[in-house]
């Protein structure tokens, strides 16, 4: 649901000379299976062991005792993530200008929340319009 | 399109329903809330990097298994980053 939501303002994305990048811990089996079933036109990289997610400090362990739940699908972070101690990234969406400064950052710990992506879109509009007065002041 | 929150809410509605097609179990759905709590209460929200931080670069592989990297990209313009948990 949250990646057809991304997809779906994707064009609006690169209109404005932006790309959309979805990181994920999940092995690029996984990840070339799911891009091709939902005909994703952006990235889905493989962050592999979370080495960029811990950066961001986005890196939780699951608790015990929802691993247990997990378990009937086979322990799903350590089969699709290569993670058996069932590290997970917390659901986030940044936006970074490009000079690499994070512009916009939608970080909650609550997975059934997520930011709309016409947010994402009037915060690219913001920085991408106050780009081009900085262009033409200069 | 309904907006992606409320179709989300309503998922989370019919899942905590316990009706099928789900058919989840209560103490499943206990367990689901108080790991939620548990994470919010744990600060790690509060520790994730800021507006106004420099984001860490990376060079990470797609899903045809081409190197793409967080500089090349920022040449070309500004760049959304979604952090994804897994499609389970």
């Amino acid at each position: 649901m949250k990646l057809e939501a991304l997809q779906g303002i994707n064009s609006e994305v690169r209109a404005l000379g932006a790309q959309v990048v979805v990181l994920t811990p999940e092995l690029e089996r996984y990840t070339r299976a799911l891009h091709k079933k939902l005909n994703l036109t952006f990235d889905m990289l493989t962050d592999l062991h979370l080495k960029t997610a811990e950066q961001f400090r986005l890196v939780f362990t699951l608790p015990d005792y929802l691993r247990d739940l997990y378990k009937p699908f086979g322990n799903a972070p350590d089969r699709f993530h290569d993670e058996p101690e069932c590290r997970l990234p917390i659901p986030a969406r940044y936006v970074v200008d490009k000079q690499g400064i994070i512009r916009a950052a939608d970080v909650n710990a609550d997975y059934t929340i997520h930011p709309e992506p016409s947010e994402t879109l009037k915060q690219l509009r913001m920085l991408t319009g106050s780009l081009a007065a900085l262009n033409l002041r200069a | 399109m309904a907006s992606l929150q409320s179709r989300l809410d309503e998922f989370k509605k019919a899942f905590e329903s316990g009706a099928p097609p789900y058919n989840a179990e209560h103490e499943a759905i206990e367990k689901m809330h108080r790991a939620t709590a548990e994470l919010k209460a744990s600060g790690t929200e509060q520790q994730a990097l800021k507006i106004g931080d420099r984001a860490p670069s990376f060079t990470l592989f797609n899903q045809d298994h081409v190197q793409v990297s967080s500089s090349d990209l920022l040449r070309q313009g500004p760049l959304v980053i979604s952090f994804f948990r897994g499609h389970w």
